[in-house]
C-alpha cells in the first residue's frame, strides 16, 4: 500500500493539484497583506473568472487565449468594483471590521446567487474535451495538465515576487502593506496600491480557475468550499507572509493527497477543517521557522528576518 | 387558516434566530457565519434524541439548545483567545465541516436528511396549529426579552463599553473573552432553540436547510431590520416571511425562485449597509441627541 511508486504519484499529483490552490491562496493573502481586509469576496471573484470563460468559449466561440482574457478582464473589473465603491466608500466612513466582514460574505453571496440563476447548480465542465494526454516517467503517470498548471503557478509566483522585490510599483505595494499612512506622506498613493493588488489576484484568480476549470467542473457554490483552502493556507503561512502562505497551500494539499491512503475520500475535506482549528489554537501567527543565528550565536537581526521573509 | 398559522411559525422561528444573531453580531460585535449550523444542531439535536430515547420533545428541544451551547462555547473559545477576527474564519471551517459530516454520516439520515421527527403535539387539525403558534410567538417574545435584558442596566454598559472599546474594557480588569463568550453561547443556544421547534414541526430536516447561504437570510433580518435595536430584527423576520411570498405568486419555477429569493436577501443587505446601515428601525449616528428607546443599550449609556 506504501510502495515508492505510489508515494511518489502521490506527491506528484499534489504538486499538479496545489497549482491552482497555491494561486487562489497568493490571490488571497496579497489582498490581506496589502489592504488588511479579509477578502471574503474572493469566491465571487473565482465564480466570475470561471463563467465569463466558459461564457466565451462555449456560447461565442472564441478561442482559448481569448476565453482567458475575457476571464481576466471581467474578474479585473468586479475586483476593482470591490475596491474602488465597496472597501474605499466604508474606510471613507471608518466602518468597523464587522462591517467590511458583512459586506465581502454577502457580496459574495450576491453573485453566487445571481451565478446560480444564469448559470443554475449543474456543474458545468470549461473544455469540451477534458482529457489530458499522459506520459510515464519512471513509476510516475504525468498528464499534459500536471505540466500546464505547475508551469502556469510557478512562472505567476516567480513572476510576483521579482515584481514586489525589485520594480518601484511592488515596493510601494510593500510601504503602504507595512504602513499605509506613512507611506502616503512619501507620496505614495495607498488607493493606488490597493487598486493594483486587486488587479494582481484578478490575475492569480484568473489563472487558478483556468486551471481548475480545464479539469474539473464547477458550480457556482463550489467557489465558496474552494476559498476556505485559502484561507487556511493564509493563517497556517502567517498573515503578512503571502509566500509563505503558498507554501502551506502546498503542505496542506499533500496532507489531503496523503489521506487517501489512510481514509475515505468523502472525509478528505474535513482534513482541510482540522487543520483550521489546529491553525488557529497553535499557530494563530503562522508556523515560523526558528531565527537564523549569525556566526557569534545572536539572532539575525529583525530587519533582515523580514527581508528573508 | 393552516397556511397562515404555518407562516406565524415561520416568522417565530425567524424572530428566534434574527433576534439571536443581532445579539452575536449587533450587540457583542462577534461576526460569525455560523449560526445556520448551531439552527441545525438544534433540530439535529433534538430530532435523534427524541428518536432514540423517547424523551419528551421538550426535554430533547432542551438538549438540542445545549448541544449548540456548547459547540459555540468550543468554536468561540479558541479563536476569541486569537482576536475577534479568527472567529468568522473558525465559523467558515465549523460551519462548512459539521455540515459535511451530517452529510455524510448514516445517523443523521445523510443528504437524504432525518425523517419521522416527534412532533411537539400530537393533536392534529386548527387547534393544534394555533396551539403551536402560541408555543413559538410565546418563545420568539421570550427571546427578544432575554435579549432586551442582557442588553440593559449594567450589563449592557459593560457588553457596549468592550464593543467600542475592547483594550480600555479589559484595562479596567474585565474580562472580554468570558463576557464574548456568554452572549454568543446563549445566542447559538437560542439558535439551537429554533432549530428544536423547526424540527419538530416540519418533522422533516435536510443538510441542504442549514447551508452556509443561509446565513445571509439571518444577517438580511438583522441588517434590515436594524442591527442593535431590540426589535428590528422581528420586523426583519416579518418582512423576509413575506417577500418570498410575493416571489411564490410569481409562480416561477423552483430553480429560479431559490436563486431570486438570494439575490434579493444578499441585494437587501448590500443596500441597507451603503444606503441606511442603521436598518429600518435604528437611528443614524447623527440622531443620538435623542434617546433611542428601543436601544437600551445606548439608553443606558445615557
Amino acid at each position: 500500500m506504501f510502495d515508492r511508486g505510489i508515494l511518489l504519484q502521490v506527491l506528484w499529483t499534489s504538486l499538479a493539484t496545489a497549482s491552482f490552490q497555491v494561486l487562489l491562496t497568493i490571490a488571497f493573502a496579497l489582498i490581506l497583506k496589502v489592504t488588511k481586509i479579509w477578502n471574503f469576496t474572493q469566491p465571487a471573484l473565482m465564480g466570475v473568472a470561471f463563467y465569463a470563460m466558459y461564457v466565451a468559449l462555449n456560447w461565442w466561440g472564441a478561442p482559448l487565449p481569448v476565453a482567458i482574457l475575457v476571464g481576466f478582464l471581467a474578474t479585473a473589473a468586479l475586483g476593482l468594483v470591490i475596491e474602488c465603491v465597496g472597501f474605499s466608500t466604508l474606510r471613507a466612513r471608518g466602518s468597523e471590521s464587522i462591517t467590511f466582514f458583512i459586506f465581502t460574505l454577502i457580496f459574495a453571496q450576491f453573485v453566487i446567487y445571481v451565478l446560480t440563476l444564469a448559470f443554475t447548480t449543474e456543474p458545468v465542465f470549461m473544455l469540451a474535451n477534458m482529457m489530458s494526454p499522459t506520459m510515464l516517467v519512471g513509476d510516475v503517470v504525468v498528464s499534459t495538465w500536471d505540466l500546464h498548471s505547475i508551469l502556469i503557478a510557478a512562472s505567476l509566483t516567480i513572476a510576483l515576487l521579482l515584481f514586489l522585490r525589485f520594480t518601484r510599483t511592488g515596493q510601494y505595494m510593500i510601504a503602504v502593506a507595512d504602513n499605509a499612512d506613512l507611506a502616503e506622506v512619501y507620496g505614495i498613493s495607498k488607493a493606488q496600491s490597493y487598486a493594483l493588488a486587486m488587479l494582481i489576484a484578478a490575475i492569480f484568480i484568473t489563472a487558478a480557475m483556468y486551471v481548475f476549470g480545464s479539469k474539473l467542473a464547477v458550480y457556482p457554490e463550489l467557489t465558496l468550499h474552494m476559498m476556505i483552502f485559502a484561507v487556511v493556507s493564509t493563517i497556517l503561512g502567517g498573515i503578512d507572509r503571502v509566500f509563505a502562505a503558498a507554501a502551506a497551500a502546498l503542505g496542506i494539499n499533500l496532507l489531503q493527497q496523503l489521506s487517501v491512503l489512510v481514509m475515505d475520500s468523502r472525509w478528505q475535506p474535513l482534513i482541510v477543517f482540522s487543520i483550521l482549528f489546529i491553525a488557529i489554537v497553535f499557530f494563530p501567527r503562522g508556523i515560523r521557522l526558528p531565527a537564523r543565528r549569525v556566526a557569534d550565536g545572536r539572532a539575525g537581526t529583525p530587519v533582515l528576518d523580514k527581508a528573508a521573509e | 387558516m393552516e397556511f397562515v398559522g404555518s407562516i406565524l411559525i415561520q416568522i417565530g422561528i425567524f424572530t428566534i434566530l434574527a433576534t439571536s444573531f443581532n445579539l452575536i453580531i449587533g450587540y457583542g460585535g462577534l461576526m460569525s457565519i455560523a449560526h445556520p449550523i448551531f439552527f441545525a444542531l438544534g433540530a439535529y439535536g433534538s430530532g435523534l434524541l427524541t428518536q432514540a430515547t423517547g424523551v419528551p420533545v421538550f426535554a430533547g428541544i432542551a438538549f438540542g439548545m445545549a448541544l449548540a451551547t456548547v459547540a459555540s462555547v468550543a468554536l468561540a473559545l479558541p479563536s476569541l483567545r486569537v482576536s475577534g477576527d479568527y472567529l468568522v474564519i473558525a465559523s467558515i471551517g465549523f460551519q462548512l465541516g459539521l455540515l459535511q459530516i451530517i452529510k455524510n454520516s448514516e445517523w443523521s439520515g445523510g443528504p437524504g436528511g432525518l425523517s419521522n421527527i416527534p412532533p411537539l403535539l400530537h393533536a392534529v387539525g386548527p387547534a393544534a396549529i394555533w396551539s403551536y403558534v402560541a408555543i413559538v410567538g410565546f418563545a420568539a417574545i421570550a427571546s427578544i426579552l432575554i435579549v432586551r435584558w442582557l442588553v440593559s442596566g449594567d450589563y449592557g454598559r459593560a457588553i457596549t463599553a468592550m464593543r467600542d472599546d475592547e483594550e480600555a474594557f479589559k484595562g479596567l480588569g474585565h474580562d472580554a473573552v468570558r463576557l464574548k463568550l456568554v452572549l454568543f453561547g446563549i445566542g447559538s443556544g437560542l439558535a439551537g432553540l429554533a432549530g428544536g421547534l423547526y424540527g419538530h414541526y416540519f418533522l422533516f430536516v435536510t443538510p441542504e436547510q442549514f447551508e452556509i447561504l443561509y446565513s445571509a437570510a439571518m444577517l438580511t433580518m438583522v441588517v434590515v431590520g436594524g442591527i442593535r435595536t431590540v426589535w428590528g430584527p422581528a420586523l426583519g423576520a416579518v418582512l423576509l416571511q413575506f417577500l418570498p411570498q410575493a416571489i411564490n405568486f410569481l409562480k416561477l419555477p423552483s430553480s429560479v425562485t431559490g436563486p431570486l429569493q438570494g439575490i434579493l436577501f444578499t441585494g437587501l443587505v448590500l443596500l441597507f449597509l451603503f444606503l441606511r446601515p442603521h436598518g429600518l428601525l435604528g437611528r443614524a449616528p447623527g440622531a443620538r441627541a435623542v434617546v433611542q428607546e428601543d436601544d437600551p443599550t445606548e439608553a443606558s449609556v445615557k
